[in-house]
């Protein structure tokens, strides 16, 4: 064994010690309402040990870029069929959400609209994306329904469309991020969020909005870059160890689909603006927004506005300053990358060279904030689906399921939370790592001393996930 | 200054989620400082990528 490998596994050995040692010392001392062994701040230390022990394990044992040029394997065929099969009941299953949610009981835990959309929606199809790859694109209602009258036009006009225009390079993944900072300010700022018939309205505005940017520029274009929903989704799907076509099914290792992403205009943006509205989802339920969000709100008052834009505006602002604040962490990794990276590129192009390295810290951020939502609230699925109306209705027989708060406890969230936050983080280094070795041409040197303000910026994702986390169920 | 400090039991704590940050951004420095050092003295600070050969 030489002394590198002999090096590692010391150090491993001593992360793991320093992560368990305090555990067994105070495994008497029970601490909140979590029932933790240990205080919640030391996790923020082991996490970071083991984010370290990591860095110092790439540096080792991955010498030569490994994922990048990893090949792919067709394991199964796709009956054609199934394509426009489940854009149909995407297309369905989205036009009983609105229905219900204008016809429907306007209280919101009655309704299938709020729990479909902030639950299944925002929660639910990334996990599944990270498991079973781009699940959403494959059920996506507004490209089913664009699909369809396209293919009906096609054959009322016998090839007679105009070609749509081509995708501007300039506005890149911009829409996408627009859209992704609407539907968070919608979710944690908007006070009419919680009504069943304004989010059917809003998500009928949405699908127009869709139906325009494929109309201009073509369904697939559109659906890459412009679909909030369809490129987010399709971001987290990169990391699935599975690649659905139209026609086949491959299989890749994890993490690989996103060492090909094409960094094109507000893709940093949209990675960000993930992390950061989580962020600040996290943040808004802390002591710390309970002390500065009432008197931003009564200053706002002062000023003029009614109490209830005086609230949003002070939630606006909490906000843009968390997402300012986590592109600013991101942004001075990047400068200090710059100041060691030998070949000289700008912050600009370091910044959007790694972006997908931020990727899986926004599923972990997503996972370790919204887990309990999805393990709660997504129960609320099994009376829903009988009685999407809230009307009384029963048609599977599940109208009387109720809520079982204590299938999971909040011991155990915790525990997925911090996990969720460390694998995620860790996934990051290694795309970090990943994409420094194929810039230096395999020179893990150079490549892992380039990565240093890598670590940096990934200990501060971590400590302030856990302390966003840690003050929100304080 | 006071509620300040009868108070450092609720804010303390918060300080101990930066501590390994604090921690990380140290090392860097102490890291970088050295190199500099090293670098002054006509060390190599870093090695050439093999495409890239070192400036005559």
């Amino acid at each position: 064994m030489n002394r590198r490998r002999l090096l590692v596994l010391c150090l491993a050995g001593l992360g793991t010690v320093l992560a368990w040692a305090p555990a067994s010392a105070l495994a008497h001392g029970l601490v909140g309402r979590q029932d933790l062994p240990i205080p919640k701040w030391l996790f923020g230390w082991a996490a970071a040990a083991v984010l370290v022990a990591s860095f110092v394990a790439l540096a080792v044992l991955w010498p030569k870029p490994r994922l990048e040029q990893a090949p792919e394997r067709r394991v199964a065929g796709v009956p054609r069929f199934l394509e426009p099969l489940l854009g149909a009941i995407g297309l369905a299953f989205f036009g009983l959400v609105v229905y219900a949610g204008f016809a429907g009981s306007q209280t919101t835990t009655n309704n299938l609209a709020p729990t479909a959309i902030f639950v299944l929606l925002w929660v639910g199809i990334p996990i599944a994306s990270l498991f079973f790859g781009d699940v959403f694109k494959a059920f996506n209602p507004w490209r089913a329904a664009a699909r369809a009258v396209a293919w009906l036009a096609a054959k009322v006009s016998r090839g007679g469309l105009p070609a749509p225009m081509p995708y501007p390079v300039r506005l890149g993944r911009w829409p996408a991020a627009i859209g992704i900072l609407a539907f968070a300010w919608i979710e944690l700022v908007y006070s009419g969020r919680g009504d069943p018939s304004n989010l059917a309205v809003l998500a009928l505005a949405y699908m127009a909005v869709q139906f325009v940017g494929m109309s201009l520029y073509g369904i697939e274009p559109w659906n890459r870059y412009g679909d909030a929903f369809g490129v987010y989704f399709g971001l987290i799907a990169r990391m699935s160890p599975l690649r659905w076509t139209r026609t086949a099914l491959f299989v890749r290792k994890p993490l690989r689909g996103l060492t090909n992403l094409d960094i094109v205009p507000g893709t940093v943006a949209l990675v960000i603006l993930i992390i950061g509205t989580t962020s600040f989802d996290g943040f808004s339920g802390g002591p710390a927004w309970g002390t500065i969000g009432p008197d931003l709100t009564s200053l706002f008052g002062e000023l003029g506005l009614g109490p209830g834009s005086a609230l949003e505006l002070a939630f606006t602002l909490g906000l843009v300053v968390v997402v300012l604040i986590v592109g600013g962490m991101y942004r001075l990794g990047v400068i200090g990358m710059g100041t060691i990276d030998p070949q000289g590129a700008s912050t600009q192009e370091l910044a959007a060279r790694f972006a997908h390295t931020l990727v899986p810290i926004g599923l972990a951020y997503v996972v370790a904030h919204y887990f309990s939502l999805l393990a709660y609230e997504g129960q609320r699925m099994a009376y829903l689906v009988s009685d999407p109306l809230g009307t009384g209705a029963n048609i599977f027989g599940t109208h009387n399921a109720t809520v079982d708060y204590t299938w999971v406890s909040a011991t155990t969230i915790w525990y997925v939370q911090v996990a969720a936050l460390v694998i995620g983080h860790v996934a990051g280094l290694v795309l970090a790592h990943e994409r420094a070795l194929v810039s230096f041409d395999g020179d893990s040197q150079l490549a892992t001393r380039s990565q240093y303000w890598m670590l940096v910026v990934m200990i501060a994702f971590t400590s302030l996930g856990l302390w966003l986390l840690s003050a929100a169920n304080a | 200054m006071i509620v300040l400090i009868a108070h450092v039991g609720h804010w303390a704590i918060n300080l101990l989620y930066v501590a390994p940050l604090v921690v990380a951004v140290g090392v860097l420095g102490y890291q970088a400082r050295k190199d500099r050092r090293g670098g002054a003295r006509g060390e190599p600070a870093v090695r050439h990528p093999p495409s890239e050969p070192p400036p005559a």
